[in-house]
């Protein structure tokens, strides 16, 4: 597969001083949460916990200091998020923007963008949601609706927003929106960055299977935001947005955010498992080691300033298989019954709900597997 | 990758595209048995990522000669066949997606279809697993020193790894093929059939599965996480 190199991971620094602060730091720091809050833990919203964790100089570790970020090479960061997800921290208040919204503005950002938004992202104290489904756009999401008009006070919005994770706690959404009248698909596109607290934003709850509420619908009314809402170039959109996508799909939240459930297996078996736990425990590991060779080595190629489309995807299509097959086979080998409340019943519960979801959010697997086949030059 | 080990994978193609008619002699001969014999013992003094790179090629254009006995001793068969699992595994890929670029049916090119195109996804995302895995094993083999117990415990989840998407490739790759990738002419098979015998060669998956499991139960549940971390980044 032609371009397909392994990026070494070769961070910078002491990294094993690295994990044994994070882990000191997360001994004394984490709550003792209930155990399903620790699977599918990026999901899971602890507002104080990010608080702390940004105070200690873990969110927004590759923002410069300028903007109240510690300058740290993105792999430093890749090696304290999978620290973070493997202790199944709660990370979900400060996940999006930590994760893509905050380099985002630092990449495309103006310098008034920076200065008001950065420092809050790093503090864990700013939260973002991602805007980019709409009713009538959801795998072709080049099919955008939500209009901005620039007027003379600023952008007006009408449209709405759907699916969008965490839009009731966050501060700030990153929208894309179309900019050019009459424009069609992916061109006249642009982003903007929309305080939630504008009037004429109204946030409605979906409450997800689970019975949690973790998406909402979005609805902008004759929103008026300022023209300084523009984020990078009017009409590039698109472009930003996939950048935004590389971000989104290569971590080690594509294959640890489950990782409690192999614990609470590995846990519940014992030192001495039966025959057939142990063959599990072992196809368990040597999936997950995989992907995170993986991982890491698409994060050291986006680190080395390349697009690693092709390889991000490959990350998140194996690394949702594997968190969809982990739950039902460990149903289909530990007696267990539904209702059961010791730790592994309650973790396999949950994450057989969550899972179906793991394989549609940051891209559905068809639309992953579509950009895979054109990098194999299918397409 | 470095310029000695871009030049030995040229020599490597050029002598196993002899070896592919001529047999084992010209690989021989080229002093590949030498690769991890120190300079100062007039060997190559290669580490185990020219291994690696070797044998991949080795696993696209000779699958069936013993090349991985000739370069590394016993302990190291399960590591190095999963070195040859990739590179056969990739060769698998690269035929399947030139057959479906150029045999039309119904009007268009098999890839133009997007069941075949979403297939063949599929199939690179395992190729591209064990490459992983056969890189990372590599790396940790050259850590601890060429010491196969050192690294047992990536040995037996990257053979296991490479066992596992034996299924998905073969079956994905026959598929797309139709009739002719099941004939003895075309090329296909000569690296599906290995890679079904190297499923069960060196440790199957109940073997490395059971090896594997036994040494994380023995960690326990955060344990595992903690060696991962331990061994390597
Ligand atoms: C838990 C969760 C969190 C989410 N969070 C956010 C968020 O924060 N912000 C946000 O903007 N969105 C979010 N999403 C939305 C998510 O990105 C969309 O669900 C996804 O893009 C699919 O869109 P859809 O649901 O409209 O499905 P559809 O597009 O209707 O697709 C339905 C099915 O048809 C398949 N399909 C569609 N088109 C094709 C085609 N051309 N070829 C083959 N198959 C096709 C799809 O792959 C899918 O399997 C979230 C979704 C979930 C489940």
């Amino acid at each position: 597969m032609q371009g397909f190199a392994l990026y070494p991971f070769d961070p910078p620094g002491d990294i094993a001083a690295l994990r044994t602060d994070l882990r000191d730091w997360l001994a004394a720091n984490q709550p003792q949460s209930d155990v399903v809050a620790r699977a599918n833990c990026w999901a899971s919203f602890d507002a104080s916990f990010s608080r702390a964790l940004g105070a200690a100089g873990y969110v927004g570790m590759t923002l410069p200091t300028q903007y109240g970020g510690s300058d740290r090479h993105p792999l430093e960061r890749y090696v304290v998020i999978e620290e973070l997800l493997a202790a199944g921290a709660p990370v979900g208040a400060h996940w999006i923007a930590d994760r893509q919204t905050g380099p985002l503005i630092l990449r495309y950002g103006s310098e008034e963008q920076r200065q008001r938004y950065l420092p809050g992202i790093a503090a864990g104290e700013l939260y973002a949601c991602i805007g980019l489904s709409e009713p009538g756009a959801g795998s072709d999401l080049a099919a955008v609706r939500t209009t901005a008009r620039e007027t003379a006070e600023g952008w007006r919005i009408n449209g709405q927003k759907i699916w969008t994770t965490g839009a009731h706690f966050s501060h700030i959404m990153l929208a894309l929106v179309r900019t050019e009248e009459g424009s069609e698909r992916n061109a006249g596109l642009s982003q903007l960055l929309i305080d939630l607290d504008t009037p004429g934003i109204t946030i409605r709850p979906i409450i997800d299977m689970a019975g949690h509420h973790d998406f909402n619908e979005v609805f902008f009314d004759d929103v008026l935001v300022p023209h300084g809402a523009l984020v990078g170039e009017r009409g590039q959109g698109w472009k930003q947005v996939t950048a935004e996508l590389g971000l989104e799909r290569s971590g080690p939240e594509r294959y640890l955010s489950s990782h409690a459930l192999l614990v609470a297996l590995i846990d519940a078996a014992g030192p001495e498992p039966d025959p057939a736990i142990t063959t599990l425990i072992g196809e368990l590991t040597a999936e997950i080691w995989t992907l995170r060779q993986l991982s890491m080595s698409t994060a050291a190629k986006l680190a080395a300033g390349e697009d690693p489309m092709v390889e991000a995807s490959v990350v998140k299509e194996l690394g949702n298989a594997f968190e969809q097959d982990m739950p039902r086979r460990v149903q289909a080998i530990v007696t267990s019954g539904w209702d059961d409340e010791n730790d592994l019943a309650k973790l396999l519960r949950a994450l057989l709900i969550a899972s179906p979801s793991f394989s549609l959010r940051g891209g559905t697997r068809e639309v992953i597997r579509g950009i895979i086949a054109r990098g194999l030059g299918l397409r | 990758m470095s310029a000695a080990r871009d030049m030995l994978c040229d020599t490597a193609r050029a002598v196993f595209a002899e070896a592919a008619t001529a047999g084992i002699a010209p690989v021989e001969e080229a002093g590949f048995g030498l690769l991890l014999v120190p300079e100062e013992n007039n060997g190559f003094g290669g580490d185990w990522g020219d291994v690696n790179a070797v044998l991949q090629i080795a696993g696209v254009i000779v699958p069936d000669l013993p090349v991985a006995e000739l370069i590394a001793g016993e302990a190291f068969q399960p590591a190095a066949t999963v070195s040859l699992m990739a590179g056969a595994m990739g060769r698998a890929l690269s035929l399947s997606i030139d057959h479906v670029n150029t045999r039309q049916q119904f009007g268009r090119p098999l890839g133009k279809f997007q069941a075949v195109q979403q297939s063949l996804a599929a199939m690179a995302c395992e190729v591209r697993a064990v490459e992983a895995a056969a890189a990372a094993l590599a790396s940790r083999l050259d850590a601890v020193g060429l010491d196969a117990a050192a690294a047992d415990f990536e040995i037996a989840a990257a053979k296991l790894r490479a066992n596992r998407a034996v299924g998905v490739v073969t079956a994905i790759a026959h598929q797309v093929h139709g009739a002719i990738g099941f004939t003895e002419e075309y090329d296909l098979h000569r690296v599906t059939v290995p890679l079904m015998r190297w499923r069960g060669a060196h440790g199957n998956d109940a073997f490395w599965a059971a090896r594997l499991g036994r040494q994380v139960a023995g960690f326990g549940g955060r344990g595992l996480w903690e060696a991962m971390t331990a061994r390597g980044a």
